[in-house]
């Protein structure tokens, strides 16, 4: 067995209450830590799951404690600080300097081990000179609040402007329609939404679906600011032309929650200021980790896994963990996401963005039935179904990744796919 | 009162089967092991068929997140879902899979109704 990073009985601490967070804590209690853990979320809410703020949450199919990521029932043995931001981290790569944080309320919490995992917080296009007097923001979707703030908002007959052409503005678009809005437009930047990333047949997939809902797509250029009067808002793209609308829902992408790191010994990408850690999520300061959307994990920058998606954090949640605790390091599972859009329920798994070859295997992009692959060179790398669970599912888990590894250097390169464990490997056990 | 739900030549190893003729649905798997289970198919968490999701060491991992039910028991392991969902009791009449449906009432998802 490895050795624990953290003493079974020593005090972890937990920067951030999101789904890395909460998974992390669940993780090393589950791997037998006995000692106290302190979760510091800056929001006041408990623990929450994000995915259905964009869709059930907004249409208000779901409420707010159907999102609870701790069970009332059985909730973790943990001390969460709520409301109260962290505002910096001490300890340094010798190990002379005390670790802990300090929070906005000007306490200092000493702690044996830290992962950090504040996420990312959305971004928003500028806004353009308004008219005097006028401050309307775009909503964003990222936290409950902002989710709170569209869902009290009547759509009914409103125009409305999606800024965005990933999954998260797409099912914020479905869901607006959903809702009654008169009008939905999304500036996707492309002329078939996702199809950039994804490939012509699941850009037409996805096309289909929102026209046939009557969402409208504007033409393919980038949105660079928002323009707010007392009409209305604009929105205006490179090309020059704008889209008139009474609400606008930026979902442009995020960036790391890491500002609070700036002045400490943590080293952050030079990008998106990301902690950078090697594959167990170790920082370059001893009993320092990093976990999901605020982390840059060496395989990230390989090509190995893209950065972002709810199993990821959840993934890398149970390596820290099990480095934290000394347990077997927990085998990676191939990239995965997914995506409910109108009756689309979108799957992808795979390293899709290294493929330079996508194939139709099922389907057709007009039926709700695609089947895609992706490949490189000829090896397959990936998958996506639309509506096509049992398949994906299947491609999923007959191709586990190896374990994380310890040591990862820059040096690595992308896992040659195909070397991997297949489910014979994984075969079940004698019930 | 148990009813035929399907046939052993309906199923294959290591998935699940959805039954919707019963509401709410329900999935019934054979094991690679060989041993027959019937539960309700509806994940907890979100609306997803189980009968889609991935059976290993007598557990079927819903095919969207990362919860998993016991086959045996219904118990979940972890988040997203927190309730675990109904078990059935399963007889084998010949090849006849023949399933009693639990009196509990169902742990159906947020915004699923039957």
């Amino acid at each position: 067995m490895p050795t624990a990073a953290l003493p079974a009985e020593g005090h972890l601490l937990i920067v951030g209450a999101g789904l890395a967070g909460y998974h992390t804590a669940r993780g090393v209690r589950a791997n037998g830590h006995t000692g106290p853990i302190t979760i510091f979320g800056e929001e006041t809410r408990p623990a929450y799951d994000r995915p259905a703020l964009s869709k059930a949450y907004l249409t208000g199919a779901v409420a707010e404690e159907d999102l609870l990521l701790d069970d009332p029932e059985d909730p973790l043995d943990v001390t969460w600080v709520s409301g109260v931001g962290v505002v910096s981290l001490s300890g340094n790569p010798e190990g002379t300097e005390t670790l802990g944080v300090h929070t906005a309320d000007g306490r200092f919490h000493p702690g044996d081990a830290v992962v950090i995992t504040t996420g990312a917080s959305a971004l928003s296009l500028p806004v353009a000179s308004s008219e005097q007097g006028i401050s309307a923001r775009p909503y964003v979707l990222r936290n409950m609040e902002d989710a709170l703030a569209l869902r009290e908002t009547s759509l009914q007959g409103l125009a409305v402007a999606v800024v965005g052409g990933g999954f998260l503005a797409l099912e914020a678009a479905a869901t607006c329609t959903e809702r009654g809005a008169g009008s939905v437009t999304v500036a996707a930047g492309e002329q078939l939404p996702g199809a950039r990333r994804l490939g012509t047949a699941v850009g037409e997939a996805i096309l289909s679906a929102h026209q046939a809902h009557g969402v409208q797509f504007a033409p393919p250029a980038r949105a660079q600011a928002v323009r707010s009067c007392t009409r209305g808002h604009e929105v205006i793209l490179a090309a020059g032309e704008t889209i008139t609308a009474d609400v606008v829902i930026c979902a442009i992408g995020a960036k790391p929650r890491t500002e609070w790191l700036l002045d400490s010994a943590v080293q952050l990408t030079s990008g998106h200021g990301a902690v950078m850690c090697d594959d167990t999520g170790a920082t370059c300061i001893p009993g320092v980790y990093a976990a999901g959307d605020c982390a840059q994990w060496a395989s990230h920058s390989s090509g190995l896994r893209p950065v972002g998606h709810w199993q990821e954090a959840v993934e890398e949640a149970a390596v820290v963990a099990a480095a934290l605790t000394g347990a077997d390091p927990v085998p990676l599972q191939e990239p995965y996401f997914w995506s409910d859009q109108f009756d689309l329920r979108i799957q992808g798994a795979g390293r899709i963005h290294l493929a330079d070859e996508v194939t139709v295997v099922d389907g057709t992009p007009q039926e709700g039935n695609l089947l895609v692959h992706y490949a490189r060179g000829g090896q397959n790398l990936g998958i996506l179904g639309i509506n096509r669970l049992r398949d994906v599912t299947r491609w999923r888990k007959q191709r586990r990744i190896r374990p994380a590894q310890l040591h990862s250097p820059a040096a690595e390169h992308p896992m040659t796919v195909g070397s991997h464990p297949t489910a014979a490997e994984t075969a079940p056990t004698a019930a | 009162m148990s009813f035929k739900a399907c046939s052993l030549q309906d199923l294959t190893p290591g998935e699940g089967l959805r039954i919707d003729s019963v509401s709410p649905p329900i999935a019934i798997f054979l094991t690679e092991e060989g041993t027959v289970h019937a539960i309700d198919d509806t994940c907890t968490h979100q609306d997803a068929s189980l009968a889609a999701g991935w059976v290993e060491d007598c557990r079927v991992e819903c095919p969207l997140h990362e919860s998993t039910f016991s086959l045996r028991t219904g118990a979940v392991d972890q988040p997203p879902a927190k309730k675990g969902v109904r078990v059935h009791t399963v007889e084998l009449d010949g090849d006849d899979v023949l399933v009693e449906l639990s009196q509990d009432a169902p742990n159906l998802p947020p915004g699923v109704k039957i």
